[in-house]
C-alpha cells in the first residue's frame, strides 16, 4: 500500500450535515457528497455551529474541556486555601457547591470530554471512516455538553450546584449535571459505533489501534455508568425541586450520593483511553511494532471491567467498601495496568524512541497512572486508615486527573500537526512535560501522605504546609491546561506537515492528509495488521 | 434468462450502523432505570429490616392497572415483531398496520400510568418512597416516548419507501429498542408492584 493511494485530498465534502439527513443516519461512505468547498482545520464559528464533521467537533470538544479544566484546577486551588487554617475563606455553602461542583467538573467538563473530544477526532480516521456514526447526534451531543457545561458553571459561581445554598441555582446545577450526561452518552455512542460498524475492511477488532480499542472499551463503561449517575441526580432533583427536600434532595447529603463517581473503581474509567492513547504514541515514536499487543487489548479491557464502580454508592450502601468485590476490584486492577506498562516497556526495549514531548507526555501519564493505582490498592490495608479519608481520596482523585491531562496533553501534542497540518515550534509542549510532571506530583502527593495521618498522628501537625503545596499543584495543573492548548495555538503558525509528520505513523490517521479532508479516505485497500503504515513500508521495501 | 437477472444484487449499505448505536442506547437507558431501582430496592430493604412499612399510611398500590399495562406492553412486543416480520417481506400494508398498532397501545399504556398515579394516593413529598416510586416509573414513561417517537418516526419513513426486505435496520432497530423498554417495565412491574 502505497500511502498516496489511500489518501484523497481532493475528496473534500461539504461541511454541513445534508438537510434531508435524520439524527439516525450516518453519512454514506462513498463520499458522494464531495462539493469543491474548500476545508480548514478549524471552521468558521458560524459553519462550525451546523457542522457534523467529527474533526470539527472533536476539536470543540478539547479546546473547550481545556478551558473547563483551568477553571477546574483554579477552583479546586481555591477549596484547599478554604481548608488551611480555621477555614473561613469561603462560606460554607459556597465551599460545598464550589467541592462537589469542582470534583463533578473536572470529571465530566475535563476528563470524560477531552478524551472523548481526541477520540470523535481520531477514531474515524483509525478505523479509516469516512465519518463519524450519527454526526447530527454527535453534533447535538457536543452543543448539549458545551451549554450543560456553562449552565453548570453558572450555578455554581450564584451558590448553586450539588449541596449549594441557593434553592434555585441547585436545581439549575442539577440540570446541568443531568445534561452533561446525556450529552457525553450520546456522543460516547457515537465514536463507539463508528469503531464497531464502520471499521474498512480487513480491519478486525483485534487490528484497531489501541486508542480506539481503549476507547470502545472506556466509552462502554461510561455508556453503561453514567446513567446511573443521572439516576443519582433525577431522585435529587425530584427531590429537592418537587418533593419535600428531606431524602435525596436534602443540602448536605447531595455530593455524597454521586462522589461514587470520583472515588475507586469507578473514577479509574477515566484512564481506560489514557492506556491506549499511551501504547500507540510509544509505540508509533519508537518506530515498532508493539509486541504482545493481545496482551495489551486483554489488560486494557480488564482494566475496563474492573473500573466499574457504579454498584460501590457508599451513601445507600455503607458497607461498599468492606466487600471483598470492592477489595478484589481494587488490587486486580494493579495487573491491567502493569501488562500496559509492560507492553510499554517491551517498545522501549526493542526501540530507541527520540525524546519527543508527546513521548515524554505520555511516560508522564503512564506514571501517574501506576500511581493513582498503585496508591489505591494500598487503601484495601484496613490498618493504614485510608479508606474514610478525604485527604487520600482527594490526593488520588489528582493523580487520576494528572494522568488523564498528561494523556490529553499527549495526544493534543502527537495529532496536533494532523489537526492543524502544519508543525509548530516544540517549546510550549517540552515545557509542558515539566509543568504536568510537577503539577500533578505536588497535588497528590502531599494529599496521599496526608492520607497517613490518622494512623501516623505526627503528619496532622504538617497538614497545612502539605495543602499549600498541593494548592501550589492544582496552579501548576491549570497552567498545563493552558500550555496545552498553546501547543495546538502553536502548531497552526507551524509549517506545513505531510500526511505523517512522524515518519513513522503506523495507523490510518497518517494515511490521509493533514488535515484530512471532509471525507476523510477514498478507497481503502483491505488491511491485514494492526500497523497498516508499516506494511506499507514494508512492501514498499521489499519491491 | 435476461441480462438484468444475471447482474449481482447490489450490494448491501454498511449494516448494522443503527442497529450497534440503538443497542448501546438502550443499554445506557436500561442502566438509568437500573441505578434508580438499585436505590429503590437498597432503601426498601432499610424501611423492612427495620420493622417499618415501606408505603407511607394512605397511600396504596394497585395491581389492576400494572398488570394490564404489562399485558398491554407484551402484545406490543407482538406487535413490533410483527412489523420487522412484515417488512423483511416487503409487506408494506401489515407493516403499517403493525406499527401503528404499537403506537396506539403505546399510548395505552401510557394513559393507564397515568390513572394509576391519580390511584396511588401517593404524595411525592410524603419521603423517600414516593420520590424513588414517581421517579423510576416517570422515567420509564419518559423512555417509553421516546420509543414511541423512534417507532413513528421509522413508521413515517417506512411510508416514504424508505425501508425493504433488504434494508430495514430503521425498523429493527426500534423494535430493539421497544423491546428493551418493554423488558425494563417487566422488571418494575415484579419490583415495584408486585413485591411492594
Amino acid at each position: 500500500m502505497v500511502r498516496s493511494d489511500v489518501c484523497r485530498p481532493e475528496c473534500g465534502c461539504s461541511n454541513e450535515v445534508p438537510s434531508n439527513m435524520a439524527l439516525t443516519d450516518t453519512r454514506t461512505e462513498s463520499g458522494t457528497e464531495a462539493t469543491e468547498a474548500a476545508h480548514s482545520a478549524v471552521p468558521a464559528p458560524v459553519s462550525l455551529l451546523g457542522s457534523g464533521d467529527h474533526k470539527a467537533l472533536g476539536l470543540v470538544y478539547v479546546v473547550a474541556a481545556l478551558l473547563f479544566g483551568a477553571v477546574g484546577w483554579i477552583i479546586s486551588a481555591l477549596i484547599g486555601a478554604h481548608s488551611l487554617g480555621s477555614g473561613t475563606f469561603l462560606s460554607e455553602s459556597t465551599a460545598d457547591g464550589f467541592l462537589s461542583g469542582s470534583r463533578i467538573g473536572l470529571v465530566l467538563l475535563v476528563g470524560v470530554p477531552v478524551m472523548l473530544g481526541l477520540a470523535t477526532y481520531i477514531v474515524p480516521l483509525q478505523v479509516g471512516a469516512n465519518t463519524v456514526a450519527f454526526p447530527r447526534a454527535a453534533a447535538a451531543a457536543l452543543w448539549t455538553w458545551v451549554l450543560s457545561g456553562g449552565l453548570l458553571i453558572v450555578a455554581n459561581a450564584i451558590d448553586g450546584g450539588l449541596d449549594g445554598g441557593r434553592e434555585r441555582a441547585v436545581d439549575l446545577g442539577l440540570l446541568a449535571i443531568a445534561g452533561l450526561c446525556v450529552a457525553l452518552v450520546l456522543g460516547a455512542v457515537c465514536v463507539i459505533t463508528t469503531a464497531i460498524a464502520l471499521r474498512t475492511p480487513g480491519m478486525r477488532l483485534d487490528r484497531v489501534p489501541l486508542f480506539t480499542w481503549a476507547f470502545i472499551v472506556g466509552g462502554s463503561v461510561w455508556v453503561l455508568t453514567l446513567p446511573i449517575l443521572l439516576g443519582n441526580v433525577v431522585l435529587i432533583y425530584v427531590d429537592h425541586h418537587y418533593g419535600a427536600g428531606t431524602s435525596f434532595g436534602s443540602a448536605g447529603s447531595q455530593w455524597a450520593q454521586v462522589s461514587w463517581i470520583a472515588s475507586q473503581p469507578q473514577v479509574y474509567a477515566l484512564l481506560i483511553p489514557v492506556l491506549g492513547l499511551v501504547a500507540d504514541v510509544i509505540a508509533t515514536i519508537a518506530g515498532v511494532r508493539q509486541p504482545n499487543r493481545n496482551v495489551l487489548l486483554v489488560g486494557i479491557g480488564a482494566f475496563g471491567v474492573l473500573s466499574i464502580g457504579a454498584w460501590a454508592q457508599t451513601a445507600f450502601y455503607p458497607e461498599a467498601r468492606n466487600e471483598p468485590l470492592w477489595a478484589g476490584m481494587v488490587l486486580l486492577i494493579v495487573l491491567p495496568t502493569l501488562a500496559v506498562a509492560g507492553g510499554v516497556g517491551a517498545v522501549l526495549r526493542s526501540g530507541k524512541p527520540p525524546i519527543k514531548s508527546p513521548f515524554l507526555l505520555s511516560i508522564v501519564a503512564l506514571l501517574f497512572v501506576l500511581l493513582a493505582v498503585l496508591v489505591g490498592a494500598l487503601a484495601v490495608l484496613t490498618p493504614l486508615e485510608l479508606r474514610d479519608s478525604s485527604a487520600f481520596n482527594t490526593g488520588q482523585f489528582a493523580a487520576v486527573l494528572a494522568a488523564v491531562i498528561a494523556g490529553a496533553a499527549a495526544g493534543v501534542t502527537y495529532w496536533a500537526p494532523k489537526m492543524t497540518g502544519r508543525i509548530g515550534t516544540d517549546a510550549p509542549a517540552k515545557l509542558n512535560v515539566l509543568v504536568i510532571l510537577g503539577g500533578g506530583a505536588l497535588a497528590s502527593l502531599p494529599l496521599l501522605v496526608l492520607g497517613f495521618s490518622s494512623r501516623f498522628t505526627v503528619l496532622a501537625d504538617a497538614g497545612d504546609a502539605l495543602e499549600v503545596v498541593a494548592i501550589l499543584g492544582d496552579g501548576l495543573l491549570a497552567l498545563g491546561v493552558i500550555l496545552t492548548l498553546l501547543t495546538l495555538l502553536a502548531a497552526t503558525r507551524g509549517t506545513p506537515a505531510g500526511e505523517d509528520p512522524w515518519g513513522t505513523g503506523q495507523s490510518l490517521e497518517w494515511a490521509c492528509a493533514s488535515p484530512p479532508p471532509l471525507a476523510n479516505f477514498g478507497e481503502l485497500p483491505a488491511i491485514v495488521s494492526p500497523q497498516p503504515l508499516l506494511d506499507a513500508a514494508d512492501s514498499s521495501k521489499g519491491a | 434468462m435476461s441480462s438484468a437477472h444475471a447482474l449481482p444484487a447490489p450490494p448491501l449499505q454498511r449494516p448494522r450502523v443503527l442497529m450497534v448505536g440503538t443497542a448501546f442506547m438502550a443499554a445506557a437507558s436500561i442502566m438509568a432505570i437500573v441505578g434508580m431501582l438499585g436505590v429503590y430496592l437498597a432503601q426498601r430493604a432499610d424501611f423492612l429490616s427495620s420493622g417499618s412499612v415501606w408505603l407511607p399510611t394512605g397511600a396504596s398500590v394497585p395491581l389492576q392497572q400494572p398488570n394490564t399495562m404489562m399485558i398491554t406492553l407484551i402484545m406490543s412486543v407482538i406487535t413490533m415483531q410483527w412489523a420487522v416480520n412484515a417488512i423483511s417481506r416487503n409487506d408494506r400494508g401489515h407493516a403499517y398496520m403493525a406499527l401503528g398498532l404499537t403506537l396506539v397501545l403505546g399510548a395505552a399504556t401510557i394513559v393507564m400510568t397515568s390513572y394509576l398515579f391519580t390511584l396511588m394516593e401517593l404524595d411525592i413529598s410524603s419521603g423517600l418512597q414516593g420520590v424513588l416510586i414517581f421517579s423510576i416509573t416517570g422515567a420509564h414513561l419518559l423512555m417509553l416516548i421516546v420509543a414511541m417517537i423512534f417507532v413513528a418516526l421509522m413508521a413515517f419513513r417506512a411510508l416514504g419507501g424508505q425501508f425493504a426486505a433488504r434494508q430495514h435496520d430503521g425498523i429493527s432497530a426500534a423494535a430493539l429498542y421497544w423491546d428493551a423498554m418493554v423488558a425494563v417495565y417487566s422488571i418494575l412491574w415484579f419490583s415495584i408492584y408486585i413485591t411492594k
